[in-house]
């Protein structure tokens, strides 16, 4: 079945988490991509976490199915300069200048902070990002330190925005609405500051600041959390007073139901040291598979909150091919994420191999 | 409308209300989409309020939430009562006009509006919908109700953050609201791209809860590719040392440091000097790593943050300070690269408006209007687009089916 993106040509010069996640979507979308790697390959063959026994990055795995990769250093400078210079859509960290000058499409950069202003020579991590736009410092126990998120979560949000950005120029060009070459960057941490904007806009106009709360509790709602239950944890979101009615009917608790002060979130969070310790004495008789159900019968939006293992066996996820494999070059096969929003019509790749370091170089110079 | 904008001539007509939705079109408007919201005046977007009264309705409540104001620009806005035939037919109406509509209700929202993806298809062949229900529009589980706090608890990303003896720790209060939001105008572009090239439309499924699994990879990953549960070690890393949150002077100041590499190291010993003279390499630091955060923080603590960050990313050394609300509202780096646009707004003035993350040939995507107030457009678009002349709009307005206030739901 035809992809929706086929016909594109995307190549990735600098290989980072974000543009190996930008550009996974434009493969699991039908484009063709190809990673434009030194010959010690790209960085992100070196980040944890790593597969039992093996050198190779799991990571790496996850953001690379169905790409070609094509060792530059072994390739003339015309050879290079002509895949680049023929590419729709380049992506790059934007360090490496000489490549992405031969650009003729697309150029997008992604990078921590942007080619200007204060902290453009700044050495990025995910973390900074989460420091810098406000989230960090609500994270974690109420006397501190706050807790650092784990992972790549901010490159892959940069990744993300740059993927909405890059294809919007290319399809912009394909429109005839705006001309090639153009240069996309895109900020990692403005990226970020979509989690935070809205308490920084609701500041100004209301001059209230939040504190951190400790783990999980973040205002004005609640309850809201992770708790745990008999058996497993369950996540709780209750906002509307006929959500909070079903809730305390649901736990046995319906002495706090109609309460007048209780009909608000900011009046139950004040009342948090009366109405918690029921809560969580509740809880504990209920599993939390048969209460999750219980509460979706009657629309109230409660979670399990899975493991790993379990995330992996909700029948839910199972049933939606949620996840896939992405197949090394020795055949391991490593069960990954796929992509989260699928074209009907038009359906993406799911999973699909990783090449080896320079596994299409040979092919390239061939057909030259 | 200008004209290099990418998206200029598509229209979306969006029925996504909160967070996730919202965010999405707002992105799509800020590529030059010509976005109709369409809300109405009984059920309106949710994130004007969820706790609603009448003496919010008669505050203008509705026009001053800075959640709604600060997701909603660029966008027009009408409403219309979908449950009423006659503001069903003119939503249809509407859509013939269209490249795409999106929606981000639970599941069974649509189905009682006599709305799907086969209506909107009979009444423009190539239209495509955008669903982003919580768990997807399939499985078991499609129609269950989720806020994006739930989308986060849903999606395994609290089990490889904060420490082991805590809960699992979630990060935000609607995480999964934002990150929806980008997968949405994802999701969108890649479909106008095919309708572009084929003609064709279609139906887009997308997953707020699997809208998160890229940003728990790294757990996921850990599990199938080593059979084990990640560990939740709060800041401590395996692979890096120092590695942590830091107090800094002041109540509730703190700095991030992270020393990724030995050159690193070297350069950060140097800026701190006598206090780590007798660390030495990575595996020396990390077996004394409650010491050696000691001594970090005893240096820091007396030290400002915000200059302490410019100190250390002068030597290389990877560090960021904490920012608050009303200092992201002053961050410099932000400013210099005029990331607020200010826009005044009909009822509350003068507001920042946070720009989309990137920037085309150095150029800031333009904010043109601020979020619109409710049924702001309905006149410019009942008339110019649907043809309805003033005594039709009169009626219409007459009757309930439009309005520019909000109503207390009648149940």
């Amino acid at each position: 079945m035809a992809k929706a993106l086929e016909g594109l040509s995307v190549v990735d010069i600098s290989g980072s988490v974000s543009t190996e996640y930008c550009s996974k979507i434009f493969s699991d979308y039908g484009a063709e991509v190809i990673n434009l790697e030194p010959e010690s390959g790209f960085e992100t063959r070196k980040i944890p976490p790593f597969i039992s026994g093996k050198n190779d990055s799991a990571m790496h795995a996850y953001l690379n199915t169905n790409k070609l990769s094509i060792v530059r250093d072994k390739l003339e400078k015309g050879s290079i300069k002509e895949l680049v210079s023929n590419a729709d859509l380049v992506l790059s960290n934007g360090e490496n200048s000489e490549l992405s000058a031969y650009s003729k499409g697309v150029l997008s950069e992604i990078s921590w902070y942007g080619k200007d202003g204060d902290y453009e020579n700044f050495v990025g991590t995910d973390a900074q990002c989460f420091a810098l736009n406000g989230m960090l410092r609500g994270l974690g126990a109420i006397e501190g330190p706050p807790i650092i998120p784990t992972g790549y979560q901010a490159q892959i949000l940069g990744g993300m925005a740059a993927f909405a950005g890059s294809l919007g120029q290319v399809l912009g060009f394909e429109l005839g609405n705006n001309k090639i070459p153009t240069l996309l960057e895109t900020s990692i941490f403005e990226t970020c500051l979509c989690l935070t904007e809205v308490g920084a806009v609701s500041f100004f106009n209301t001059g209230l600041e939040g504190r951190r709360l400790g783990v999980n509790r973040f205002a004005p709602t609640y309850p809201l959390g992770v708790f745990p239950c008999k058996e497993g944890w369950i996540g709780l979101t209750v906002l509307t007073p006929s959500q909070w009615h079903a809730f305390c009917k649901l736990l046995n608790m319906e002495q706090f139901a109609f309460v007048p002060e209780y009909q608000t979130s900011l009046g139950r969070l004040q009342a948090i040291e009366i109405i918690e310790p029921v809560i969580q004495e509740s809880l504990l008789t209920f599993s939390s598979k048969d209460l999750f159900y219980k509460a979706q019968e009657q629309k109230i939006p409660l979670a399990r909150v899975p493991t790993m293992e379990e995330l992996l066996n909700v029948d839910q996820f199972l049933e939606r091919e949620a996840f896939t494999s992405a197949i090394l070059p020795d055949e391991t096969r490593l069960t990954v994420p796929s992509i989260p929003f699928r074209l009907m019509d038009t359906p993406p790749s799911l999973g699909g191999n990783v090449a080896k370091l320079g596994e299409h170089t040979e092919s390239f110079i061939y057909d030259k | 409308m200008t004209s290099n904008r990418p998206l200029h001539g598509i229209r979306i007509i969006d029925l996504s209300m909160g967070w996730a939705g919202p965010l999405a079109a707002r992105n799509l408007a800020d590529l030059g989409a010509d976005v109709i919201k369409v809300e109405s005046c009984e059920n309106f977007d949710w994130w004007r309020s969820w706790e609603a009264t009448q003496e919010w309705i008669d505050e203008d409540g509705a026009e001053k939430s800075p959640a709604f104001n600060s997701i909603n620009r660029n966008n027009r806005n009408i409403t219309l009562d979908l449950s009423n035939p006659k503001g069903r037919e003119l939503l249809l109406r509407l859509v013939r006009t269209a490249n795409a509509v999106m929606e981000n209700f639970s599941g069974s929202v649509l189905p009682k509006l006599n709305l799907s993806y086969d209506v909107f298809k009979k009444e423009k062949e190539d239209i495509i919908l955008l669903s982003m229900h919580a768990f997807g529009s399939t499985g078991p589980w499609k129609m269950f109700r989720a806020y994006g706090s739930t989308v986060e608890q849903s999606s395994g990303l609290p089990h490889v953050n904060g420490v082991a003896s805590d809960p699992p720790m979630m990060h935000h209060i609607a995480y999964g609201d934002a990150v929806a939001g980008l997968n949405g105008v994802s999701a969108l572009l890649v479909a106008l791209r095919h309708q572009a090239k084929t003609g064709k439309g279609q139906f887009i499924d997308l997953s707020q809860v699997e809208s998160l699994f890229p940003l728990v990879a790294h757990g996921i990953t850990e599990f199938t590719a080593n059979g084990k549960e990640p560990s939740r070690n709060g800041n401590k890393s395996k692979f890096f040392a120092p590695n942590g949150v830091y107090p800094c002077e002041g109540e509730d100041k703190w700095i991030v440091i992270q020393v990724l590499n030995e050159d690193q190291w070297l350069s950060f010993q140097k800026v701190v000097g006598a206090p780590l003279k007798d660390y030495g390499d990575l595996k020396d630091r990390l077996s004394r790593l409650e010491d050696l955060d000691k001594a970090i923080s005893e240096w820091t603590s007396s030290k400002e943050s915000q200059r302490l960050m410019y100190v250390l990313q002068a030597a290389k050394i990877p560090a960021a300070s904490t920012h608050t609300m009303p200092t992201l509202l002053n961050d410099p780096h932000l400013n210099s690269r005029n990331f607020w646009q200010w826009l005044d707004r009909a009822v509350v003035g003068n507001q920042p408006n946070p720009s989309a993350p990137f920037r085309v040939n150095g150029n800031r995507l333009p904010i043109n209007t601020p979020a619109p107030t409710l049924g702001q457009h309905n006149q410019e678009v009942l008339t110019e687009i649907l043809e309805l002349n003033q005594t039709e709009i009169d009626q219409l307005e007459e009757i309930g089916i439009i309005g520019t206030k909000p109503k207390m739901p009648s149940s």
